[in-house]
């Protein structure tokens, strides 16, 4: 009786404590450094990217949950064309060609980078996937979410465009550029 | 007759209690000299675990398949395995020695963490003649993003066997070679051996690939593999 007492009560602890935490703030730290290349070989940083919020997502062709909401973050680039966010899936510890052979038959419009040894992941503190960054223009992990979202709507949308919106107004102006998928 | 009746239910009690003290596992006994020793993950027992065992069983290894989320009526969540009553794994364990076989443990996911802390109350003696293969063990007490990994203390593994069997297609694999060093450091006798193209728990997983359905079919072969390169026949 106490054995079945004490699991009921550990039951309601514990599944209290996974319901889902969505995205978690951070107080603007430094982001650890990213050293990566992209699909034509061509060596990847944060510095490339300064100036506009990053979405930096962690993923692999191999996670579902990785894969569902790659969707939505196309619609999200397409809703966000000319405006300063730049959206970035490092894949985590795959070769290139299980990652191509993912995108042959996804077509996505924002930089895909690699990550084959898995440093990246561990610089990162990487420990489950689907898991996204959201940096300022300034380079500061602002927002951390592990798991999949919906990226062009609800909470994740807010909390992009609370970022936008700490840029000054020129930099938010709407610039008309490339906005079609490869 | 009233007092015959108390002596039956006495030795009924009796039995129940020295039973009690063990988890309920299911059995598949085989006349070799190896008996393996299930022990599912947090999510409790799989059908392509049964069939496993039933496998081995059939070509001479002994297996006791325990499913401790249904054995101690625990949610099905990492956490529970933090509530297994260590006394009694252990006693599990010194109970499948008693039997004179070859005994290798198996533990999936979360259950690795009460087999070795299980492992750590045996004698040296006891713990040096058991092989231990984790799969894909999750040894973690935090693994947050952007914070180093902290890891469960074990207690003391001198001597002990274990052997790291983890899917290539796994967000831990490049942890791998951390939590290879957290178990030396608790005395671990450490190896490890990938397998390839798959994910955790590849025999239970939703959406599997052919390969993993395959692989699943044949899992026997694999852990026999494993142990023959081993050398913990």
């Amino acid at each position: 009786m106490k054995r079945l007492l004490t699991t009921c009560v550990m039951s309601l602890l514990l599944t209290s404590g996974t319901q889902a935490a969505g995205f978690e703030a951070r107080a603007a730290t430094a982001a650890p450094g990213l050293k990566a290349q992209d699909l034509s070989g061509a060596p990847k940083t944060l510095a490339d990217y300064r100036g506009k919020v990053v979405l930096l997502n962690f993923w692999a062709s191999w996670c579902p949950p990785c894969l569902r909401e790659m969707p939505s973050m196309e619609q999200l680039r397409v809703k966000m064309a000319g405006r300063p966010l730049t959206i970035v899936a490092l894949d985590s510890a795959e070769t290139p060609d299980e990652v191509n052979a993912y995108l042959s038959r996804m077509k996505l419009g924002f930089p895909i980078l690699l990550d084959p040894d898995g440093s990246n992941t561990k610089r990162w503190n990487v420990f489950a996937l689907p898991t996204t960054f959201l940096l300022d223009a300034e380079g500061r992990v602002r927002y951390v979410l592990t798991g999949p979202t919906e990226w062009d709507e609800g909470e994740a949308l807010g909390v992009i465009e609370s970022l936008l919106a700490e840029l000054p107004a020129q930099a938010n102006q709407v610039e008309y550029g490339r906005s079609t998928p490869r | 007759m009233r007092f015959f009746r108390f002596l039956l239910l006495s030795g009924w009690a009796c039995a129940f209690a020295v039973r009690a003290d063990l988890p309920d596992y299911q059995a598949f006994p085989a006349t070799g000299q190896q008996l393996l020793l299930w022990v599912a993950s947090e999510r409790g027992r799989a059908e392509p675990e049964v069939r496993a065992a039933q496998q081995l069983a059939a070509q001479g290894v002994e297996v006791w398949s325990l499913d401790l989320v249904n054995a101690y009526f625990l949610p099905q969540l990492p956490g529970s395995m933090d509530a297994v009553p260590l006394q009694e794994l252990a006693d599990w364990l010194r109970a499948s020695q008693a039997s004179g076989k070859r005994v290798i443990v198996v533990a999936v996911a979360r259950a690795a963490a009460p087999v070795l802390r299980a492992a750590a109350l045996l004698e040296p003696a006891e713990r040096q003649r058991l092989c231990v293969i984790l799969m894909y063990p999750n040894l973690y007490t935090v693994a947050e993003p952007l914070a180093a990994p902290d890891y469960l203390d074990l207690g003391t593994l001198t001597g002990l066997s274990v052997r790291v069997l983890q899917p290539r297609r796994s967000a831990a694999t490049p942890w791998l070679p951390g939590l290879l060093d957290h178990l030396a450091l608790h005395g671990v006798l450490v190896s490890q051996g990938m397998l390839e193209n798959l994910r955790e728990g590849y025999w239970a997983r939703e959406t599997p690939t052919e390969f993993e359905i395959a692989e699943s079919r044949r899992m026997d072969a694999m852990l026999l593999r494993e142990l023959n390169a081993w050398g913990c026949k």
